[in-house]
């Protein structure tokens, strides 16, 4: 079974996230800021994480940063589901080792085929 | 300043913080227990839709809707082939009446028939006189007594068996002619009852039928909808988040505007630079609010619409079509078992029929020997009559006795022609009789239900595919019920986070109505803040911790006067932009 970890610092965003991968088979953790997610990705093999750009102690930028250094995450896919959409954040994002940048709210049938696709 | 002392506007601002603060809490909580419980309930409505598909599919691959015609094609069936039976049956009927006049006539023959052997005897007698009187000369006539007294004979035992045999048979058929009297009206009742009745039943399939076919698509429908509204509420619950900072960065403003407010009574350009900047920090903060409450607004209708129609689903429609279904199949089926009976006990009319014929038949037989002695009896009593009359000119005078006999032969002759002709009329009658009754007898054959027989095969395998269509359909909405109960259930649930959600929509605009009043109070104080801050220098004093383009768009518009825009809804989700 493909694990995804879900980083976002609002609950309500993760149990959609864990439910909509969930139901399609996906074993999904969460973690509730880029700290706690850079120590989940440390710890475990994710084949793909998706994280918010806006959170507290650690953002998605300087989470999705750290996450490249690791050793074993180096090619993993990182998707960013954030309410930004500005030009500048998303080339942040993609400078940072983005795969993907989607907009708040997230066309779940959407999601589920481009991860189908990145974990394959 | 007199917008009351410099702390009422900072009271304000942070009475209008506290409000921003609390409402956020209280909807992040209900936010979480809706996404919840809406993460059962859309899991709930994939079951119903994967049931309510199991059933239209079901009641499409059993070809369901092609079951009324099959039965309707065999209730034509059924009455053509008891028609064809029933007309058949009035034929024989009438064939039978017939039989009756001809035997009648017959019976008229066979009295006949015996007058003249009577008179043929005593002709005899009187002949054995006459050749005693001749004496010698008489003896040219014996032979003629002889003859006549044998022909008397043999035509009281032709008379006697005849009689006897029309007897017998008229006995037999006016058995015949009663049973199927009584019978004939008896069945075409049965026959009308049944086709009054299969039209009753049918029309309730038919009814039954169009509800079964329908309403699992409708339902379908109807649920898929609810699957859409459901897809709503979990974009109104990630759309949350949005909000969630849009307000956020409000209380951050909040805090610029009591910053700048309190610059602008201890500066010297406090009332050219800071009190409009907080004038326009304000008018940003009142169009952010807006905006806000029209978000909040949208979820919570979004939210009432889906619990609305979840309260409102029910399979119970769905629960009583299966069983009732099942009961109308069984009253069509009875109604074709009635059908079959009737096909059988029709069938047993055959054999009774099939014996009259067979009597008519051996009866023809016999008349028809019949007609071929007499014919033989009229020749020879032409030629006794043409002997009697030749001996009777050899006698002479003494011949006028002999000559009277002679003239009674003839006579007599002359009767048994007619007698002759009466017969073979009858014969040619019954002749008629056999071929008519023969072909009517086809009705009967193995081969005239055929059609009945194919359309009962398909009746019956289309029955059955409607019994395990049914019964499938009242099993699964079964479930569906209990399914869509738990959905109403925990519809209900939501009740109160669709009121708590509801005031909140009441609290942003009371707090709204305190910053208005606070901007008004600060225009009143300085008229010229309105159109004194620098456009440039408010965006980026307020839009700096701005994440969302829809919080840009609204400053600009504030900032500009210009309407309020409104974030459209993204129901569907946005989809992933790949690198």
């Amino acid at each position: 079974m493909k694990r995804i970890l879900t980083v976002d610092d609002s609950t309500s965003v993760r149990q959609m996230v864990s439910f909509a991968l969930g139901k399609a088979g996906y074993e999904v953790t969460e973690a509730v800021d880029g700290k706690d997610g850079l120590d989940k990705a440390s710890e475990g093999k994710f084949d793909l994480i998706i994280t918010d750009l806006n959170m507290p102690n650690m953002d998605g930028i300087q989470m999705i940063e750290a996450v490249r250094k690791l050793p074993a995450n180096g090619f993993i896919p990182i998707l960013m589901l954030t309410t930004e959409s500005q030009a500048a954040k998303k080339d942040a994002g993609r400078k940072a080792g983005a795969t993907g940048w989607i907009v708040k709210p997230f066309n779940a049938e959407q999601l589920l085929a481009t991860i189908q696709k990145l974990v394959k | 300043m007199s917008v009351g002392t410099i702390a009422d506007p900072v009271i304000t601002l942070e009475k209008a913080k506290g409000g921003l603060q609390r409402i956020a809490a209280t909807t992040e909580t209900q936010m979480q227990s809706v996404a919840l419980t809406f993460r059962e309930l859309a899991g709930q409505a994939d079951t119903i839709l994967s049931l309510a598909a199991a059933i239209v599919g079901c009641v499409e691959n059993e070809g369901v809707s092609s079951i009324l015609p099959k039965v309707q094609t065999l209730g034509a069936a059924a009455r053509q082939f008891i028609g064809e039976r029933l007309h058949a049956t009035a034929g024989i009927l009438d064939a039978v009446a017939t039989e009756v006049e001809v035997l009648r006539q017959l019976s008229q023959v066979t009295t006949q028939q015996a007058d003249i052997a009577l008179k043929t005897q005593a002709l005899s007698v009187l002949t054995n006189v006459e050749v005693a009187h001749l004496g010698e000369m008489g003896t040219g006539f014996q032979y003629l007594a002889h003859e006549l007294a044998n022909f008397s004979r043999s035509l009281i035992e032709d008379a006697l068996t005849l009689e006897s045999r029309t007897d017998a048979r008229k006995a037999a058929i006016l058995d015949t002619k009663r049973v199927l009297s009584t019978e004939l009206p008896r069945l075409r009742e049965k026959l009308a009852v049944i086709e009054a009745d299969l039209g009753a039943d049918l029309a309730n399939l038919d009814s039954s039928l169009i509800q079964l076919s329908r309403t699992p698509a409708q339902f379908k429908m109807g649920v898929e909808d609810i699957a859409q509204q459901i897809d709503g509420v979990v974009s109104a619950i990630q759309a949350h988040d949005i909000t969630r900072q849009q307000s956020e960065h409000v209380e951050e403003a909040f805090a610029i505007i009591s910053a700048r407010i309190g610059e602008a009574e201890n500066s010297k350009n406090g009332i050219v630079q800071d009190f409009p900047q907080a004038y326009a920090g304000l008018t940003i903060q009142i169009y952010q609010l807006k905006s806000i409450k029209v978000t909040v607004e949208t979820w919570t209708m979004q939210i009432k619409t889906c619990m609305d129609g979840i309260l409102r689903v029910s399979a119970s429609e769905m629960v009583g079509i299966g069983p009732t279904v099942l009961g109308q199949e069984r009253d069509v089926s009875s109604q074709l078992a009635h059908i079959e009976l009737l096909e059988r006990e029709s069938q047993s009319y055959s054999a009774r029929i099939q014996h009259t014929l067979e009597g008519l038949s051996s009866l023809m037989q016999f008349v028809s020997e019949h007609v071929r002695r007499s014919k033989s009896v009229r020749d020879r009593l032409r030629l006794l009559s043409f002997n009697s009359i030749i001996e009777a000119s050899h006698l002479g005078t003494k011949a006028d006795a002999v000559l009277a006999i002679a003239k009674t032969i003839k006579e007599i002759s002359a009767e048994w022609n007619q007698i002759t002709d009466r017969s073979g009329r009858a014969m040619e009658e019954m002749q008629a009789l056999m071929n008519q009754t023969n072909t009517m007898m086809e009705a009967f054959s193995e081969s005239s239900n055929e059609k009945l027989r194919e359309a009962q095969f398909q009746t019956r395998a289309g029955l059955e595919n409607l019994r395990a269509a049914a019964a499938f359909a009242a099993k699964q909405s079964q479930e569906m019920e209990m399914i869509t109960g738990k959905m109403r259930a925990k519809g209900a649930e939501v009740g109160g986070t669709y009121d708590l959600l509801d005031s909140c929509s009441g609290q942003i605009e009371g707090i709204l109505t305190q910053l208005e009043s606070l901007r008004n109070g600060l225009e009143l104080e300085h008229p010229g803040v309105k159109h004194g801050y620098d456009e440039m220098e408010a965006e980026r004093l307020y839009s700096a911790t701005y994440t969302t383009e829809i919080e840009r768009e609204i400053l600009r518009a504030a900032l500009r006067g210009a309407p309020l825009p409104v974030a459209q809804p993204a129901l569907a989700g946005n989809g992933v932009e790949l690198f």
